[in-house]
């Protein structure tokens, strides 16, 4: 229902963030509070309710005041079943809402075609936008539950002083300063869980490594020797585990035994009281009851502390992204439909130096790169990505970096070596934003061309043969052979091919090395298409070859040309 | 959550790799088979046989948890006798001889309870350690077939997820919730203690909970699993589109994308609200249940009482004892569901646990010699798919390097594994040394013949631990020499710590050209009599490739040797050359042969040379 982007703008920082969120989520958040409030209050009276009943009804034996104590406690239960019931619900719809909405932007952002520079790493950006997106939302847990168990607090507080001022002093100082001192241990116990925890977590990431790995095992008859290694770590696993079970068990001890000595202070000095006539015998007993009860609130009151702390640190990161930098700064010209020549002019980026590159409207040009990082920046010339590259760069004849995105994405399609398949088909995975009006023909057209249609024969499902994500289910060759077929359906009048060749064998490659230049001489309007390789069955298909070596062209020619003449080229490219 | 591909399919060709064979050639209905789960019968036996392992243990542990827990009863049980000795107006001594007895109460009771939950931990751990440890032993051992039937990703939430989640709840939850049953337990004797009829009031609230967790759990179960579900689809629509997005931005598919993710997101979302909402609903009836214990116990105390049959202090400790309640009984059904997916997870456990052992005849001795024949082998991988490998014989003298090549699907692939023992062939025999290799045994034939396949997996650890596997004594000089016979000491030497250095996931990263050496290096350690090389040296680059070649070469020299050639310089280099298509063996003969004859081969050479 809230699915609109939102109208404001994209919050600067943490603070913002979090009161954004409490805004846009005001009325379940405002009712939640309330309800758990309420419910802490009707918690605190539990104990209350239990003295009330034994000095108004059991000690006087009026059957009237116990008709009226179990009424109340029932009306009692009633409401605190029912403030807990909504008011948990409240909070929890406004926190899921929230996750909800900060997943989405977030992976809005991300997926966002100007890229972005947040300076996080690539595993953090999809941090990001799974676990942070989920705990800063936490922030309205943390919120409605500190509200609530403070409300708890001040109830008992008044309580208690209402019953005997000094008494009451005596439990509000005590509570927080018994759950102050177990602070001091806790620290240690969660040291050691920690460790604990890392030894069991290497166990378990050993036999998910090992089982990764059974058939490599498997072939090189290594299995009884992973068996006894796993068996060694897994006993150091239970060795720490025990350890850290014994310093648990000492704080659990420690902690039982302080609550009940605490107790036994308390008791002492209320029946002391008692016996003095200060107290009622039902008041002994709330006075007990609260003791006992308070230690709850105050305990969770200290990790709403926790709650607040990690909310932050993941609005913190959250906020970052939001507002990083876009990674380019595109124009806002469009070309028109026609036969576009790629055109590079003294270009440098990154490792290129003053690179001179032409692909004219039907050419298929190949570059051979001595060094893998010559090739990526080409890649993100060519892409647009390459903000600040000196030298000029044209695509039909405006500058790339003046061309509006949608455009350039649109004539361009930069086929990367890295390029994955999606979870669905075979079908929607061929079948991309240029791919729509394509028919089976045109796909099975371009399976063919990439050597891909044994995909399709060999299933009974064929084209809709399922594919998992990142396409789990098929070879490195078999995926590799599929992204290239999807280039080819995709149709652009600008293709260019990064390594598309390299899980293949020689055989296949030489039928998808025909197969991809026969089907892009065929475009009509032109198209212009260049593959960036060193396969020589590839490079022998282009019309011209382009050589960098160390950032510069070094050679220009046909691959017959250049193996004839070129030692360096013999050697970088023959096997 | 992690959505990495759960098998790394290795930088191969177009061919699947070795061992995901049937899931290219299947049929939708004759999908992977299941790992089998135990029945619950089965299960608790499992646990049982792990409890017989240390019975005093076990017995001390629960006995302390029961002393603690009678321990934590005193304090209420003195506050009633003070209620009754303030009423009945003892001297200040009564009251301070209750504040001592509570305190000394305190002490006993924090030790026992201390000792109990590390004992309780400390039986569970063991159990669960020697219940993991049986459970990889018995995947680590699976028999080829099995292996290729089941799927990797089932095995491997047994070893990674079940476990982890049976470590959590012995952990986290399983001193707590044998304390809290204990509590329970004991404090409803207390109340029975001080006067039956109190205790009956009490117990009068336990149907009221059997009730609220009945009502509960058939209709939250599948909603948990819908929700866990819904999850995992978020999070491969997600994860598929952010780990992609280079693709998404150069397709321009980034609102199809988006489309998805909100729509997975929305659809989770609504389930997990579903599910709490039940779950606040049985909240609201532990309430009732609560309300009907407590209610019930002080209208019967005040009958008592009035019927002078007990005293109000009694009635006050019957009531403390009833609050002191709410706690564990309210644990022990919110935790209800975890302990139950523990016993799912064990289940599944004490399923892999319950595989049968394969028969191995175990050949008292090996193969004699070291000479490889395959005869009139044939396989298909489904009934009705078309043939893998169609009536092939081969002969390979000792110490012959011989190389198989053909197109992708020629069955060059499927020869390997058959002729390495990894897939028996629907037909036809294969004999090492003269021993057909059903008769030496899968144990046997795993010692004669190693396998260098197209998946590599560099196992995590150091270098030199992951070269041990292969032969678990070797010493580092050792691992040295076989590194330097394959020519990658000198990369090996420059990482940062040598062979100490922790490769594999979470370590140094190595290329996919270091690992292909590391394989060669495991195979000159192992020093098997036949070889069967059929890696992937493409992913490489040529240069690269090549150097792969030279130290196949080294670490093959005098070994009887098959090698699926996915160069053509790998067949060069080879004693004969073997071409297939389409299951069968079309051409044999040497390199040079078969060039000067101008067949199959010949066309293939030409166009390798580009």
């Amino acid at each position: 229902m809230t699915e609109a982007p939102a109208p404001e703008p994209v919050p600067a920082t943490a603070r913002e963030l979090r009161s954004r969120t409490l805004r846009r989520h005001r009325g379940r958040v405002t009712l939640g509070v309330i309800l758990l409030s309420l419910h802490q209050v009707c918690e605190a009276l539990v104990p209350v309710a239990i003295g009330l009943t034994i000095d108004l009804a059991v000690s006087t034996g009026d059957v009237t005041a116990l008709l009226w104590c179990v009424g109340g406690l029932a009306l009692l239960f009633a409401v605190l079943a029912s403030a807990y019931r909504f008011g948990a619900r409240f909070t929890l719809d406004a926190l899921e809402r929230e996750a909800h909405l900060l997943r989405l932007e977030s992976a809005r952002r991300i997926l966002h075609p100007r890229g972005e520079r947040s300076g996080l790493r690539s595993g953090e950006v999809l941090a990001v936008a799974t676990s942070d997106a989920e705990q800063a939302a936490t922030y309205v847990r943390a919120w409605a539950v500190g509200i609530a168990q403070a409300t708890g607090i001040v109830v008992t507080t008044v309580v208690l002083l209402t019953i005997n001022i000094p008494l009451g002093l005596g439990v509000l100082l005590g509570v927080p300063l018994m759950l102050l001192l177990l602070r001091v241990p806790a620290a240690r116990i969660t040291r050691r869980t920690e460790a604990k925890q890392a030894t069991a977590a290497r166990a378990t990431a050993m036999a998910t490594d090992l089982v990764g790995g059974l058939r490599v095992l498997m072939g090189i008859g290594a299995r009884h020797n992973a068996a006894l290694r796993y068996r060694e770590v897994s006993d150091r696993a239970l060795t720490a585990s025990v350890g850290a079970a014994a310093t648990n068990g000492l704080y659990k001890g420690l902690v039982t035994a302080t609550g009940a000595l605490f107790l036994a202070c308390v008791a002492g000095t209320a029946g002391w009281m008692a016996l003095r006539g200060h107290l009622t015998v039902g008041e002994l007993v709330i006075v007990v009851g609260l003791a006992q009860f308070l230690a709850e609130p105050v305990q969770v009151l200290g990790m709403v502390g926790q709650m607040f702390a990690i909310a932050r640190a993941s609005a913190q990161r959250l906020v970052r992204l939001l507002n990083a930098p876009d990674a380019v700064t595109p124009g806002n010209r469009t070309l028109p439909d026609a036969p576009h020549a790629v055109e590079l002019r003294g270009v440098s980026h990154r490792t290129l130096d003053g690179v001179d590159l032409t692909v004219a409207p039907g050419e298929l040009v190949g570059v051979l790169t001595t060094d893998p990082r010559d090739a990526e920046s080409l890649v993100e010339v060519l892409a647009g990505r390459a903000e600040g590259a000196g030298g000029t760069t044209r695509i039909g004849g405006v500058p790339v970096s003046e061309l509006d995105l949608t455009s350039l994405r649109a004539t361009v399609l930069v086929e990367e070596h890295d390029s994955v398949l999606f979870e669905g088909t075979l079908r929607s995975n061929l079948v991309t934003t240029d791919g729509r009006h394509r028919d089976d023909t045109a796909l099975l057209a371009a399976l063919a061309a990439a050597a891909a249609q044994d995909l399709v024969t060999g299933h009974p499902r064929g084209l809709d043969r399922p594919v998992t994500d990142h396409a789990a289910n098929l070879s490195g060759g078999q995926r590799q052979r599929v992204a290239l077929a999807r280039a080819l359906v995709a149709d652009p009048p600008v293709l260019v091919l990064h390594d598309p060749t390299t899980a293949v064998d020689a055989v296949t490659e030489e039928v998808i090395a025909r197969g991809t230049a026969e089907l892009r001489a065929g475009r009509a309007p032109l198209g212009a298409t260049l593959v960036i390789a060193g396969s020589p069955a590839l490079l022998a298909r282009a019309d011209r070859v382009v050589v960098l070596r160390e950032g510069r062209v070094h050679a220009l020619g046909t691959h017959a040309q250049l193996a004839e003449d070129d030692p360096h080229y013999r050697e970088a490219v023959l096997r | 959550m992690s959505t990495e591909p759960t098998t790394e399919a290795g930088p191969g060709e177009t061919e699947p790799a070795t061992g995901t064979g049937p899931r290219e050639h299947q049929g939708p209905d004759s999908g992977p088979e299941l790992l089998p789960t135990a029945t619950a019968k089965r299960t608790g036996a499992v646990l049982a046989d792990g409890v017989r392992a240390a019975p005093r243990a076990t017995a001390l542990a629960v006995a302390t948890v029961l002393a603690g827990s009678a321990a934590g009863l005193v304090a209420p049980w003195v506050l009633g006798s003070m209620v009754d000795d303030i009423s009945a107006g003892a001297g200040p001594d009564a009251i301070l001889r209750s504040a001592v007895l509570i305190a000394a109460a305190a002490l006993v009771g924090g030790i026992l309870v201390g000792l109990g939950a590390w004992q309780v931990s400390r039986v569970g751990e063991t159990i669960l350690a020697r219940l993991r440890e049986r459970v990889m032993e018995r995947v680590l051992h699976m028999p080829a077939a099995r292996l290729e039937r089941v799927r990797i990703g089932d095995l491997l939430s047994r070893v990674g997820d079940d476990v982890a989640v049976v470590t959590t709840a012995i952990a986290r939850n399983g001193p707590e919730v044998v304390t809290a049953l204990a509590v329970v337990v004991l404090t409803t004797g207390g109340m029975t203690a001080l006067d039956w009829r109190l205790g009956l009031a009490g117990l009068a609230a336990v149907p009221f909970y059997v009730w609220a967790v009945r009502w509960y759990m058939p209709r939250s179960g599948p909603y948990y699993a819908r929700e866990r579900i819904a999850m995992g689809e978020r999070s491969h629509a997600l994860m598929g589109a952010l780990r992609g997005r280079g693709t998404v931005r150069a397709y321009r598919l980034e609102e199809e994308h988006e489309q998805r993710i909100a729509d997975r997101s929305r659809t989770a979302m609504q389930l997990t609200l579903d599910v709490f909402r039940l779950f606040t609903r049985l909240g609201a009836r532990m309430n009732g249940s609560e309300f009907v214990g407590l209610g019930a116990v002080l209208v019967v105390g005040f009958w008592l009482v009035r019927g002078d049959l007990a005293t109000v202090g009694m009635v006050t400790a019957a009531a403390l004892y009833f609050h002191r309640l709410f706690g564990p009984l309210g644990f022990l059904v919110m935790n209800f569901n975890d302990v139950q997916q523990a016993g799912a997870s064990l289940a599944r456990l004490a399923g892999v646990v319950d595989l049968p052992t394969a028969r191995d005849p175990g050949a008292e001795e090996g193969p004699a010699g070291s000479s490889l024949r395959v005869e009139g082998v044939s396989h298909t991988y489904a009934p009705g798919a078309p043939k893998a490998l169609d009536r092939v014989d081969l002969r390979v003298a000792p110490g012959e390097r011989v190389a198989l090549v053909g197109a992708s699907g020629a069955g060059k692939t499927t020869l390997a594994a058959v002729v390495s023992g990894l897939r028996t062939p629907t037909s036809g025999t294969v004999y090492l040394g003269g021993t057909p290799l059903d008769e030496l045994g899968e144990q046997r034939v795993r010692e004669h013949v190693f396998l260098v396949s197209q998946e590599t997996h560099v196992f995590a650890g150091t270098l030199l631990d992951d070269l041990r596997l292969a032969r678990a004594g070797a010493t580092a000089a050792e691992a040295e020499e076989a590194l330097d016979a394959v020519d990658a000491l000198d990369w090996v030497r420059a990482l940062p710590e040598g062979t100490a250095t922790v490769v594999g996931e979470g370590g140094h990263a190595l290329t996919a050209e270091q690992a292909q050496h590391l394989a060669l290096a495991r195979l000159v350690l192992a020093d098997p009599d036949l070889a069967v090389l059929d890696e992937a040296t493409a992913e490489a680059g040529s240069s690269g490739a090549r150097r792969l070649e030279r130290a196949a070469v080294a670490a093959t020299k005098g070994r009887t040797t098959l090698v699926v050639a996915h160069r053509l310089t790998q067949a060069q280099t080879a004693d004969r050359v073997v071409v297939m298509d389409q299951g069968r063996i079309v051409e044999e003969g040497t390199h040079e042969r078969l060039v000067a004859d101008g067949g199959r081969y010949a066309r293939l050479w030409r166009s390798w040379q580009g």
